[in-house]
């Protein structure tokens, strides 16, 4: 398990990362949300030890993380980066090396790699040859070499296909089965959303919101459509509710804020079902599910 | 050693990149052309020598076979060939032709040398020469004395307090050629150096490296690999030289000046690792391909510096500047090739280059640690020396 605790980063006056905290637990995939320059990449690169801290700690398996801990992580950076003139298979043979890997086990894991994605054939081509969404391929290949114990990847999935996106996707799915923890960033929310164990979400370097996606969405008031068979106008005289919107015969409607979490609203859904019940016919009575999009806004506004 | 030494890693890609780059290897291979190509025209003009067909009527042909006999001994280039021909008339046919290069006949005070276009000067100093040792000679013993007696004491030769002339300026030549070599591989492979850096730094796979391995040693790794390249191509150049050399007739300075190329290639390793670790800076403060050009200006300057030096410098400059790194690396063994410099001197040289290399490391992991990920635009030297870890 990745921890991060009180991580703090100045760029001259500006504080760019500011007190963060957050874990990213094993065989989760943990995704990091936030603005542009909200300090997302700032924080990936203090945790893979590419920039100092200037406050707080990063932790591995409960204690300070090491050199050789990080050379044992895959890691994707925010730009793609590649030699470009160099072959593919070379090159990740090289970058295997580096990470440890016996020049003969980083060959024959990097053609593996490049067979199921396709690839084989390209492996004598130089970088600069492939098309962008290729040489992303080959940039998740050379951060998954040699079974890394935690993923940090920076956008993995910007500038992908809608079918790289799926194998990505699968990929990232059999890493968190291995029991790998694996932190993203991504401004693609709706991909987070079906994609994500938890969330993190940064604005203006610091931590506005963490946790599971339900966990998030139960954060905010937990909203009913009603739908009846004429006009809703009376939910206003409801007690323990605000209304959204009335059109017609729909309403939206948001409960006050709970006292505990463990507090349901039954009442106020009762008494909703039954007033309208007396009012002739309940067509629907329902939660809305919040879209991350709107959860984001609120949080980040 | 993957985990202990991973900069043997790094170098070996550098020298493996190198060695499969064809622009990288037909420019070798040119340089070597080149070089043999040069020794080679040396060695046959050396040898070459140029007959001539002098033709002469028969009141000229003593003076014709004279010449045929003793031309070589005065120039060892210029043979003479003698054609008798019945009149003048059929001489200057012949010239005309082609089918002799010169016609002689006496005049009222001496000899008349008639080229078709020209008198080529080495066959004209050489027979002028001749013709006037034979007629001196001549006029002598009717003077009833000799050519000796009359020349007796108007001899004046040469000497040097320091070897021979020719020696020296072989000496001389010698040097600016391995200066040249010194200019040629610091720039060519200081330029690769700083580009594979702003490459590995624009391309972002820096920061991929520098989480698998320390930056000390991926900068050590890249100087090691560019330097041992540096190394390994000069060696090459300079053994075919010496090589053609030793089939000219230079090639008898060589064993006097092997201490010289000794020093030659001991301050060129230290000094290539000095000047490695400046360019591997001015790789890392640049951004783009682009911005190299700017950051590695004060370096390419440097470079000229040194090189022109070797003509330059001159007496106390020379002598003060042959300590002082980065010139050292040239000047000092140039100095040591003319053999004006006591065997001390470049064990000092040496001694100021290598702990201005140590310090340099240690400013140079500095700097380069801290400008590698800042990617935004050019950074100034004092910006990446001040910028935070």
């Amino acid at each position: 398990m990745i921890q991060v605790r009180g991580l703090t980063r100045r760029f001259g006056d500006t504080t760019v990362v500011d007190d963060v905290s957050f874990e990213v637990p094993p065989g989760q995939l943990t995704g990091f949300v936030g603005g542009n320059g909200a300090g997302k990449t700032t924080t990936m690169r203090m945790v893979m030890g590419l920039l100092g801290l200037h406050g707080g700690e990063v932790l591995w398996d409960d204690r300070p993380i090491t050199d050789a801990d990080r050379r044992r992580f895959g890691y994707m950076p925010e730009e793609r980066g590649l030699y470009p003139k160099q072959k593919v298979l070379d090159q990740l043979v090289y970058l295997g090396e580096l990470g440890g890997l016996a020049a003969g086990d980083a060959r024959r894991t990097a053609q593996r790699a490049l067979e199921r994605f396709g690839l084989a054939d390209r492996a004598g081509d130089r970088v600069e040859k492939l098309s962008l969404g290729n040489q992303q391929r080959v940039q998740i290949i050379a951060a998954l070499l040699g079974e890394p114990q935690a993923l940090v990847l920076d956008e993995p999935f910007s500038g992908l296909d809608p079918s790289a996106v799926d194998s990505m996707v699968d990929l990232l799915r059999e890493e968190t089965a291995r029991g790998v923890p694996v932190l993203f960033s991504s401004h693609q929310l709706d991909l987070v959303e079906q994609l994500c164990d938890r969330l993190v979400v940064l604005r203006a370097g610091r931590v506005v919101a963490q946790g599971t996606v339900e966990e998030l969405r139960s954060r905010g008031p937990a909203r009913l459509r009603l739908v009846v068979d004429r006009d809703a106008g009376w939910v206003r005289d409801v007690r323990g509710l605000h209304v959204v919107d009335v059109d017609g015969p729909v309403a939206v409607v948001e409960l006050a804020e709970r006292p505990s979490p463990a507090a349901d609203h039954a009442d106020v859904r009762r008494a909703l079902l039954t007033e309208g019940l007396a009012r002739g016919e309940v067509v629907e009575l329902a939660e809305v599910r919040t879209p991350l999009a709107e959860i984001y806004r609120e949080v980040t506004a | 050693m993957n985990t202990e030494n991973p900069w043997l890693l790094v170098a070996r890609r550098e020298v493996m990149t190198k060695l499969t780059d064809k622009a990288f290897l037909v420019g070798t291979a040119i340089t070597l052309v080149l070089i043999t190509g040069f020794i080679g025209w040396q060695v046959v003009s050396e040898n070459d020598t140029e007959t001539y067909e002098v033709v002469a009527t028969a009141d000229a042909l003593d003076a014709a076979t004279l010449l045929e006999e003793r031309t070589a001994d005065v120039d060892e280039s210029v043979r003479v060939e003698v054609q008798q021909v019945a009149t003048e008339a059929e001489g200057e046919a012949a010239l005309r032709s082609g089918d002799a290069d010169l016609l002689i006949r006496p005049t009222d005070d001496g000899w008349l040398l008639i080229g078709d276009e020209g008198v080529p000067g080495d066959v004209e100093r050489a027979a002028a020469t001749v013709l006037r040792d034979a007629v001196l000679a001549a006029n002598a013993e009717d003077a009833g004395t000799t050519l000796g007696e009359l020349q007796a004491g108007s001899e004046v030769s040469t000497d040097l307090l320091q070897g021979d002339a020719e020696r020296q300026g072989f000496a001389q030549a010698m040097g600016v050629a391995l200066a040249f070599l010194f200019y040629f591989a610091a720039l060519g492979f200081g330029y690769t150096l700083a580009g594979s850096i702003t490459e590995e730094k624009s391309s972002r796979v820096v920061e991929i490296i520098t989480t698998k391995i320390p930056v000390r040693q991926l900068l050590i790794g890249k100087i090691a690999g560019n330097t041992l390249l540096a190394i390994a191509q000069t060696a090459l150049l300079v053994t075919v030289g010496l090589i053609g050399i030793s089939f000219t007739d230079y090639g008898g300075f060589l064993p006097a000046l092997s201490g010289g190329l000794g020093w030659f290639v001991a301050f060129f390793v230290v000094g290539f690792c000095f000047l490695a670790c400046w360019w591997a800076v001015a790789g890392a403060l640049a951004s783009r391909a682009e911005d190299l050009q700017t950051t590695a200006t004060p370096l390419s300057f440097l470079m000229m510096g040194v090189f022109f030096g070797a003509f330059l410098f001159e007496g106390t400059a020379l002598t003060v500047a042959s300590y002082v790194p980065p010139f050292s690396c040239v000047l000092m063994p140039m100095r040591l090739l003319q053999g004006d410099a006591a065997w001390w001197e470049p064990v000092i040289a040496i001694a100021i280059l290598a702990a201005a290399m140590a310090a340099t490391v240690v400013f140079a992991e500095r700097l380069y640690r801290r400008a590698l990920l800042q990617t935004q635009g050019r950074v100034s030297l004092k910006q990446a020396w001040t910028a935070a870890d």
